[in-house]
């Protein structure tokens, strides 16, 4: 890899492992979504445990993203539901009949929920070290010399100690998807969700990026990655999951992707992207 | 003997020639009334264009809302003040509205507000001018907020940040750098647009030329004088305007040096996007 891996528990920045709540971080069931008529998740069903990583996999298309992003509620969803923590994401359960809850309920869920985009979307008008500061100043109440700490400690971990005072454009891609992985780790999460997080960067940059997240995966943070990096799958994924047209067609743990996948989906698609 | 504006004017202009040491007189050694009307000029155009500006971003945000009610406000309002003189919105407010409050009259002509005697004609003055800015702000603002990569705002969401936090502290202050241009040419046109008001006696600087024309009959001296007065406001403002978006332009280029808190404020530091590392 390109970059040393950064120094300390990540972690530890944030005062240790986010102790969710449930054993089941995540549990969705049969979920539906509709883009007007197309129909783009045809019943997704997806438990993630406490600790748990699991990659997504799938052709772009396949409703992957999509997924991920109804996870924090950044998409709804038409049928079915989505639990984070025991509690129902975006909606309130009215006699049975699912309906879209407040945004400030739908905000405070989010807090519990970090997100690394693909384009890092991290704040152009603010410094690396205020992109991080933020959100636990303004959204938890955070006191500023406490965020600060925090802040620092974490662009430390990913090895951005240098950068705290540099605005976003001034930093390459992988620096700013490492700003942006500090920057949800921030809100000490329960769960962290990668949406293609390597998709946008150069080759060069993916290997640091990937180190950052390999770290945050050991030291036991539950994450569901969307990615094409086969390598990351290998190394720290629990369970690898293929989709293909809006449904999951194979799940299973890295080793059996790479030795004997049974779709003929997934062996096509595992043989273009090997 | 017949009375022809030619005989009125010959009254007390009887050379009916271009005065140049009244003219002269009157840029240079501008009379205290004189110089009450460029002040009055100023304070209406300042006061009102800062009501524009924030009617302009009610109106944007009820504009872009989920809300149909909101959403029908603000297209009506901007769909009215756009699309009807403001000349013809003054007499609507400063003459009209006493007919629709059956006799109550809402400028009268002397207003205490926290301890100052306003004059009603210029709260109608700027009321009138505020509340018609507000609506072409109204579109500044909305493609100022649209030229704000959506990813922005779910990046924000993500932090668990509700739509006013969004808003005010991702969404605006970025969408500040796209406004600010036609800001300045709207307040450019603000400044000249007051002199309306002297329709209704608002005694701002084109009144004061009116007066001295009627009284003196020099009127190619009053109006191009008070012309020279406009000249001079619009000029330094341009100046001003030059160096706002000279300084943006400087940021926008990436360049790191040379930030005042102020420009940092309003997010000038940094190129919008996300640098040349990133974006496809």
């Amino acid at each position: 890899m390109t970059t040393p891996p950064p120094g300390g528990s990540l972690l530890e920045a944030i005062g240790g492992v986010p102790t969710a709540a449930a054993e089941l971080v995540v549990e969705a069931t049969d979920v539906h979504k509709w883009f007007g008529r197309l129909h783009v998740l045809k019943g997704v069903s997806m438990t993630v445990k406490r600790q748990e990583v699991v990659v997504v996999i799938g052709a772009s298309g396949s409703g992957k993203t999509t997924f991920i992003r109804c996870v924090n509620h950044l998409e709804k969803i038409q049928q079915g539901r989505i639990s984070v923590n025991g509690h129902l994401i975006g909606y309130r359960d009215v006699n049975g009949r699912l309906v879209e809850d407040r945004e400030r309920n739908i905000a405070r869920q989010r807090q519990e929920i970090g997100m690394v985009f693909q384009r890092f979307n991290l704040f152009p008008h603010k410094t690396a070290l205020e992109n991080i500061t933020e959100a636990p100043i303004h959204v938890r109440g955070v006191p500023e010399a406490e965020a600060l700490e925090t802040g620092r400690a974490l662009l430390a971990r990913v090895g951005l100690s240098a950068k705290s005072e540099v605005y976003p454009a001034q930093l390459s891609g992988g620096q700013q998807q490492r700003v942006a992985i500090a920057r949800a780790l921030a809100m000490k999460p329960a769960l962290m969700l990668f949406d293609e997080p390597t998709s946008a960067l150069d080759p060069e940059m993916i290997g640091e990026v990937l180190e950052v997240m390999k770290e945050l995966a050991r030291e036991g943070m539950t994450m569901i990655v969307v990615t094409h990096e086969m390598g990351f799958a290998r190394e720290v994924a629990d369970r690898v999951v293929m989709m293909e047209d809006g449904q999951i067609i194979e799940e299973g743990t890295p080793e059996h992707f790479f030795t004997n996948p049974t779709h003929e989906r997934t062996k096509s698609f595992l043989s273009k992207i090997l | 003997m017949p009375v022809t504006p030619g005989s009125l004017l010959a009254v007390s202009n009887p050379s009916f020639q271009f005065d140049l040491k009244f003219f002269l007189n009157f840029v240079f050694n501008p009379a205290p009334a004189l110089l009450g009307g460029l002040a009055i000029t100023v304070y209406v155009a300042v006061i009102a264009q800062l009501m524009g500006v924030i009617l302009g971003v009610l109106s944007a945000l009820a504009g872009m809302s989920r809300s149909w009610l909101f959403r029908g406000i603000s297209g009506i309002y901007v769909w009215f003040f756009r699309g009807t003189p403001v000349l013809v919105q003054i007499f609507l407010v400063y003459f009209g509205t006493p007919y629709l409050l059956s006799g109550f009259d809402l400028f009268p002509n002397h207003i205490a507000v926290a301890g100052l005697d306003l004059r009603g004609a210029i709260l109608a003055g700027l009321v009138t001018l505020g509340v018609n800015e507000g609506a072409y702000m109204s579109e500044i603002v909305r493609a100022g907020i649209l030229s704000v990569d959506p990813g922005q705002t779910e990046a924000a969401k993500s932090l668990g940040m509700t739509y006013r936090l969004t808003m005010s502290r991702i969404v605006l202050p970025q969408a500040l750098r796209v406004i600010i241009p036609p800001l300045g040419n709207e307040f450019n046109n603000m400044l000249k647009t007051t002199s309306l008001l002297s329709i209704i006696a608002v005694e701002e600087l084109f009144r004061y030329a009116q007066a001295v024309n009627s009284s003196t009959f020099h009127s190619f001296e009053a109006y191009f004088g008070v012309a020279l007065y406009y000249l001079l406001l619009t000029t330094i403002w341009s100046w001003i305007q030059a160096r706002i978006e000279r300084r943006l332009g400087v940021a926008t280029t990436g360049s790191g040096g040379g930030r005042s808190w102020r420009m940092r404020m309003l997010g000038f530091a940094n190129r919008s996007g996300q640098g040349a590392g990133g974006m496809r």
